[in-house]
């Protein structure tokens, strides 16, 4: 299926944060509130589209066990943006944020764009993270920041989307080398035909055009 | 009739807590602070769950009490810390405390089998086709099926039913004995019966499969767990499991003082806990969990005859439950001792093996090699599960237990010649494999590769082209070196 730009992610958090739930809300539209723990990791992709244009969002969904941590880690190469998710109902998912923070810096390109997840708003009653703490961290650190629900779906559309706005809004710019694949970006066949409308002021994109 | 109860039991039990998923390893840094703060914080937090104070008497019953444990913390390290403090190793303490909290998310795990096994109609036919499978309708049953999405599906892709997943048999069901079956059934038995068993026969006849009736003594026997020598055997076993019930009462018991209800998750909990203590150097990786099933599956079929619909692991007397869940250790531990450097830092065993995986691949189908190359596809992308669990994952559990069977059979079976049967297992998709023309498609492929309905026909084609493999390249590395 022709598209404009395909974007990488990586979804990264502690165990049991509802990592994968997001991934198959996001993918399949619905919640699984039992499931295998992810070995390693696994895959799922969904089409979107922003400003008019097809996107391709690819998905990794990481292990949160700290034992598949070597295996996780070689995934930040070659992603455009990641999910950071904690849960609001556990308070250690939270405090931890800053390892995985510093690990994902550590061996990502720069420029990734990092969305902060408080995933479980939907347990509200249960909540030990308040939404400030959350919006206070991710201020600190350039983070997007929101708060969603895999289990009722709320916010997880939005949270996939505007990081694939900001990954867009970057290329915009020209922050983003999208000839470079280790940013986690390709340009899509659609966007070959179009191609000069888009580029913004990148220069001499164009060769990347065919590819998919 | 006792074909037909047994069948049912494996619908029913297959997916025992801990069945499922992960738990354990070895957990670097070796001790997290993180972890003992935890421990003692949840400790603070309102126990939620019933099922402390309340025998568990069926898998039923038993996922109605933990139906609200998915996203509760981990309550059920209450006692803990205490017990904490009485064991001496740092390391040990880490690895058995991740054990713990892993374990404790996965309550839910019967839950799900249990829901599964609801659904069933009562006559608990099997589902033969997804079509079929597709048809249910409430909301529980969309849970089932979301329960097996992580084997099956990202996409719409058919959808296990859990019965084909579970059963010991084809999905067409148990065929009456053939004559070869009886006869090999009769050769078992005299070799099991013998003064000293030959070990090389037993190998031998159980390579192809060992027969259901006489696989958990053939299986004590493969591993090792057992000595050949018949008189030895009794008096072995009550030592072993006497030893395995020192251990819980040295390190585990003082967590549950007030309660010692067996149910399957604590069975479960108490063998991954010990073996986490006794292994502190090794991983704590989850899917080694999974490796506990068969074994528990297996030794279970021995006591289960009638009455498995509504099996209750209760019933059991305490001595037979306890010898179940002793000889599920001793066998397990045999087995990860093969295959240890899986579950160490970094996972070594693994990426080895995802290695020479990809090598045997380049030599024997270059044509899905190049497939793989073209599309970016890596090897580790998929074969990391393939070897962490076992392709437990990837196979119905009847599928994993026959493999087995060979693999005990087999020199180094789990650490070794599980690579010729992971290549075997890719090639045998190569079709599908050629056909998809992107990563993306080679990859939802890769993750849910169709193998709902395979039974002992299947595996045994699997094994066999295996062992070709194995004959052409193991012992001459240098033919899959290119």
């Amino acid at each position: 299926m022709a598209y404009a730009y395909l974007f990488k992610y990586i979804i990264i958090g502690d165990t049991g944060v509802g990592k994968s739930c997001l991934l198959l809300q996001f993918t399949d539209k619905r919640f699984q509130p039992v499931h295998d723990l992810t070995i390693g990791v696994e895959f799922g992709a969904r089409m979107i589209t922003i400003d008019g244009k097809q996107i391709k969002l690819q998905i990794w969904d990481t292990a949160g066990q700290e034992s598949f941590r070597s295996i996780t880690r070689s995934y930040y190469r070659g992603a455009a943006g990641a999910l950071l998710v904690y849960d609001i109902t556990r308070r250690d998912t939270f405090n931890h944020l800053t390892t995985w923070l510093e690990d994902a810096r550590q061996h990502s390109n720069s420029n990734m764009v990092i969305m902060l997840i408080g995933n479980k708003s939907d347990l509200e009653s249960r909540r030990e993270v308040k939404k400030e703490e959350g919006e206070a961290f991710a201020r600190e650190h350039g983070l997007i920041f929101m708060e969603t629900s895999a289990k009722t779906a709320s916010n997880v559309e939005e949270a996939f989307i505007n990081t694939a706005k900001e990954i867009y809004e970057k290329i915009q710019e020209g922050v983003f080398d999208i000839n470079n694949e280790a940013n986690g970006i390709k340009i899509g066949p659609q966007h070959a035909a179009s191609n000069a409308t888009l580029t913004g002021n990148q220069g001499g994109q164009q060769a990347g055009g065919g590819c998919c | 009739m006792a074909a037909e109860s047994s069948k049912q039991f494996w619908k029913r039990s297959a997916k025992l807590p801990g069945s499922i998923q992960p738990v354990y390893g070895a957990q670097h840094p070796p001790l997290d602070p993180r972890l003992t703060k935890n421990f003692i914080k949840e400790r603070s937090k309102g126990n939620t769950l019933p099922l402390k104070n309340k025998k568990a008497s069926s898998f039923h019953e038993f996922a109605r009490n933990t139906s609200d444990a998915w996203d509760i913390g981990d309550d059920e390290d209450e006692d803990f810390s205490s017990s904490f403090q009485t064991l001496n190793s740092k390391v040990a303490k880490a690895t058995a405390a991740q054990v713990l909290e892993n374990h404790s998310k996965l309550r839910v795990k019967p839950e799900r089998a249990q829901s599964a096994l609801s659904e069933m109609p009562t006559n608990c036919k099997v589902i033969k086709s997804s079509s079929e499978a597709q048809l249910s309708r409430s909301p529980e049953d969309a849970c089932v099926r979301n329960a097996l999405h992580k084997q099956q599906s990202l996409p719409l892709r058919p959808i296990i039913p859990l019965v084909a997943r579970i059963s010991d048999q084809n999905a067409s069901g148990a065929p009456p004995m053939t004559v070869r079956e009886k006869t090999r059934l009769e050769k078992f038995r005299q070799l099991l019966s013998s003064h000293n068993t030959d070990l090389d026969e037993l190998r031998k006849c159980s390579w192809p499969g060992v027969p259901r009736e006489v696989r958990p003594v053939t299986w004590r026997l493969l591993s090792g767990y057992l000595p050949a020598n018949k008189e030895r055997r009794k008096l072995t076993l009550q030592r072993k499991r006497e030893e395995y019930f020192g251990f819980i009462e040295q390190y585990y018991d003082s967590r549950n003082e007030e309660n010692h209800q067996d149910t399957y998750r604590q069975i479960f909990e108490r063998i991954l806990f010990i073996w986490a203590i006794r292994h502190p150097a090794s991983g704590y990786v989850q899917g080694i969990n999974d490796l506990v099933t068969p074994f528990f599956v297996v030794f279970l079929s021995e006591h289960v005859e009638e009455d498995v619909e509504n099996f209750d692991v209760t019933t059991l007397s305490q001595d037979v439950l306890r010898s179940i869940e002793a000889d599920s250790f001793w066998c397990m531990s045999k087995l990860l001792d093969g295959i240890q450097d899986n579950y160490t830092f970094a996972q070594p065993g693994i990426q080895k093996k995802v290695k020479a995986l990809e090598e045997l691949v380049s030599r024997i189908d270059e044509q899905v090699h190049n497939h793989f190359r073209k599309y970016e596809v890596e090897y580790l992308q998929f074969a990391f599960r393939w070897m962490n669990n076992l392709l437990m994952r990837e196979l119905p559990l009847r599928c994993t237990i026959r493999l087995w069977d060979t693999y005990q059979s087999e020199p180094e079976g789990f650490s070794h010649f599980h690579l010729y049967v992971c290549a075997a297992f890719l090639i045998k998709w190569r079709k599908e494999i050629l056909d998809e023309e992107d990563f993306q498609g080679l990859l939802m492929l890769l993750q849910n590769l169709p193998t709902i309905h395979w039974g002992n026909e299947e595996i045994g084609l699997l094994l066999a082209e295996a062992y070709r493999l194995k004959y052409m390249f193991a012992d001459a590395p240098n033919h899959y070196r290119r």
